[in-house]
């Protein structure tokens, strides 16, 4: 009792005894072998795998049975002819008459020479290529590296990019050795029966330096080639990681982001963004929309690049299609939304308020920043304002500026055309309609306050509906009359850029000590008034000789 | 080696002649091409044979037909193709011509009859 096998030769099933198989296979992988370097190594295996089988089906015929015995295979083989058979009548036909001559005969390889070597065998190699004694090639070498250095760079270069001869065959085929004993019994007997030919092709052979160098700069294109094509690789595997590792981190940003926008509802990075341009209603669908508009694209480029680089991972077709929806329903939802607010800012409004201050007895005007915080009517009441005792307040917190800071008023000081000062607000404000964005820039409240020659600014107006945003802005004017001297409260400098520090700098003031700075309205607007003390002593430093004739004003 | 060189140089030009000539006579089936040439004690394992039918076939000297055929796969049938006509009318030409010098040249000498083989 044998155990059989069933194999298929091209289409033709047979059973097959274990051992018959293992001969057949053997044989089969010598046959292939053996054909491996012909150009029609497919084709002459394939007649030979027909008529094998047609060899099978004739003896199952004729011996009436239904399994091929290792006796069977034999036969064929014999009849076939081993691998041996074909190279001893491969002799006699390998040079065909009708083909054309070409040289099969040992080519040299190139590559570095890890036996004979100096540096890393890159000259030994180059050497054993040219079949030339390997000093030859170092002293040139050496020529060019005193001949301004670029043999280094060469070297360098040709190190890169020729591999370095590890295996037997290596070595062998860079000393242009034949790798198998019958290459190398084909090599010789074909130098002796292709005498003619060779003769014909005499001046191919006149020129061996010519075609060694042809070689050579083959070689040397493959390695080159070879080399490219492996950092290309690289490169592109680094600018995969690259762009894995940037949409990662904003992916990271995108969650950190929309969980902030949810939980707190605005994100640190964005604090001068007016979150509260958002319809508090739609705000959390606004934020999901735009969150997944972003999310989903740099997830599937992760996956992408994921696959790409290191094959794994990949997005089958339907999920592929249920993220495509979703982005695409999100793009819906944030771009109408977007176009709805948008339509908010259509029209813009602005009026002005001028109020008439009371002129200063002396001409002296205090500015500073009123720290007290503002309450509606409906605030005080519901935070019981007035249970308060009459010496306290309270006062507007600085770290709240984030969430106000598209509040912010900007104050500027111009002289006046009239003996009395004046205060000028221009309030503006957008809408949908001309209609909307002038109540809505109506709806501007600001606080302002004068006690005698103290002015009080808010840091901040409020709108009167606070729950939206109408890009509400608020330009101060004060106009002071000429020569009026003012003192500015360092506090002032968060509205209004006049250089209160600079001024204090000028009169050698330390600002940390002293909290404002005076001003004198002048003809040209308003300047820095300069203590003339102080600026004399200042002369006096820097001249050190008859500093005492100068007269300062 | 001398005489086996020689040995090779005069088999390896006859084998491909006598391989056309064979096909020359009509359609024919590799292993027919075999059973002529072990006849011919020129060729005695079919293996060696596809390979030279392959090249020839690649040269333009021959063609062939797949022939349906009751006992396994398809069969490729070997024809002469034109070029390989007139390449074996000139080689015809050629071996007359070194039948003569052979003849001419062993002349009146005794050869032995190389049947051992």
């Amino acid at each position: 009792m044998n155990k059989t096998i069933i194999i298929n030769i091209n289409g033709i099933v047979f059973h097959i005894e274990e051992d018959a198989y293992e001969v057949l296979k053997n044989y089969m992988t010598d046959v292939k072998r053996h054909f491996m370097n012909s150009a029609d190594s497919l084709e002459i295996t394939t007649d030979i795998e027909n008529r094998i089988a047609e060899m099978f089906n004739e003896l199952l015929a004729r011996d009436g049975k239904q399994v091929i015995i290792e006796q069977d295979v034999n036969a064929v083989i014999g009849q076939m002819g081993t691998v041996a058979d074909f190279e001893r009548s491969e002799q006699d036909t390998e040079p065909s008459f009708a083909d054309t001559y070409y040289n099969t005969g040992a080519t040299r390889r190139l590559f570095r020479d890890p036996d004979n070597r100096l540096v890393s065998g890159v000259c030994s190699g180059i050497a054993n290529y040219f079949d030339i004694n390997p000093v030859w090639i170092r002293l040139a070498f050496a020529l060019i590296v005193f001949a301004g250095g670029a043999g280094i760079i060469l070297y360098i270069i040709l190190w890169i990019v020729i591999p370095k001869a590890v295996t037997r065959a290596d070595r062998m085929a860079m000393r242009g050795e034949k790798q198998n004993l019958e290459g190398f019994r084909r090599n010789f007997e074909q130098e002796m029966a292709g005498m003619k030919q060779n003769l014909s092709n005499f001046h191919n052979e006149a020129r061996p330096f010519a075609y060694k160098a042809r070689d050579f700069a083959g070689d040397f294109g493959d390695h080159l080639g070879n080399f490219v094509k492996g950092a290309a690789r690289y490169f592109l595997k680094f600018i995969g990681v690259a762009i894995l590792l940037t949409c990662v981190g904003f992916m990271v940003f995108t969650i950190v982001g929309f969980v902030a926008l949810l939980s707190v509802g605005r994100f640190e990075p964005f604090h001068n963004l007016p979150y509260t341009l958002l319809q508090h209603h739609h705000a959390n669908l606004i934020f999901t929309a735009a969150f997944l508009m972003a999310f989903i694209p740099l997830l599937c480029i992760v996956l992408l690049v994921f696959k790409g680089i290191f094959n794994v991972g990949s997005i089958n077709r339907s999920t592929g299609t249920t993220a495509l929806v979703i982005w695409l329903c999100a793009i819906g939802v944030f771009v109408y939304y977007s176009i709805g607010i948008a339509a908010e800012y259509r029209t813009s409004a602005s009026y002005s308020e001028t109020i008439t201050l009371k002129p200063a007895k002396d001409n002296t005007y205090y500015l500073t920043l009123n720290d007290l915080k503002y309450f509606t009517a409906e605030d005080s009441a519901r935070l019981n304002i007035k249970a308060l005792a009459p010496n306290m307040k309270i006062t507007d917190d600085e770290d709240n500026d984030f969430d106000h800071y598209h509040q912010r008023v900007g104050l500027t000081i111009e002289k006046s055309d009239v003996a009395t000062p004046v205060l000028i607000k221009q309030y503006h404000a957008r809408g949908r309609y001309y209609d909307d964005a002038l109540t809505n820039s109506r709806n501007i409240k600001y606080i302002f306050t004068q006690q005698d020659s103290l002015l009080k600014f808010d840091e901040r107006f409020y709108a009167k509906n606070d729950d939206l945003w109408h890009d509400e802005e608020l330009f101060l004017t004060l106009k002071l009359p000429l020569h009026a001297k003012v003192v500015v409260d360092h506090n002032v400098d968060r509205i209004c850029g006049i250089g209160i520090y600079d001024c204090n700098e000028l009169n050698k003031l330390d600002h940390n000590k002293v909290t404002n700075a005076t001003f004198v309205m002048t003809e040209g607007g308003l300047e820095c008034k300069v203590d003339t003390l102080v600026t004399d002593t200042i002369i006096r430093k820097h001249l050190p000789v008859d500093s005492s004739k100068i007269r300062v004003k | 080696m001398i005489v086996e060189n020689t040995q090779t140089q005069m088999r390896k030009g006859v084998l491909e002649y006598c391989i056309l000539s064979i096909i020359a006579k009509g359609e024919i089936y590799a292993s027919d091409i075999i059973a002529e040439l072990k006849k011919a004690q020129l060729l005695v394992v079919e293996g060696t044979l596809y390979p030279l039918l392959t090249r020839l076939k690649n040269n333009g000297l021959l063609s062939y037909n797949w022939v349906e055929s009751t006992s396994g796969p398809p069969r490729k049938y070997y024809v002469l193709s034109d070029e390989g006509r007139k390449v074996l009318e000139q080689l015809d030409k050629t071996w007359h011509e070194l039948a003569f010098a052979v003849q001419t040249s062993i002349g009146e000498r005794k050869v032995k009859d190389g049947s051992e083989r």
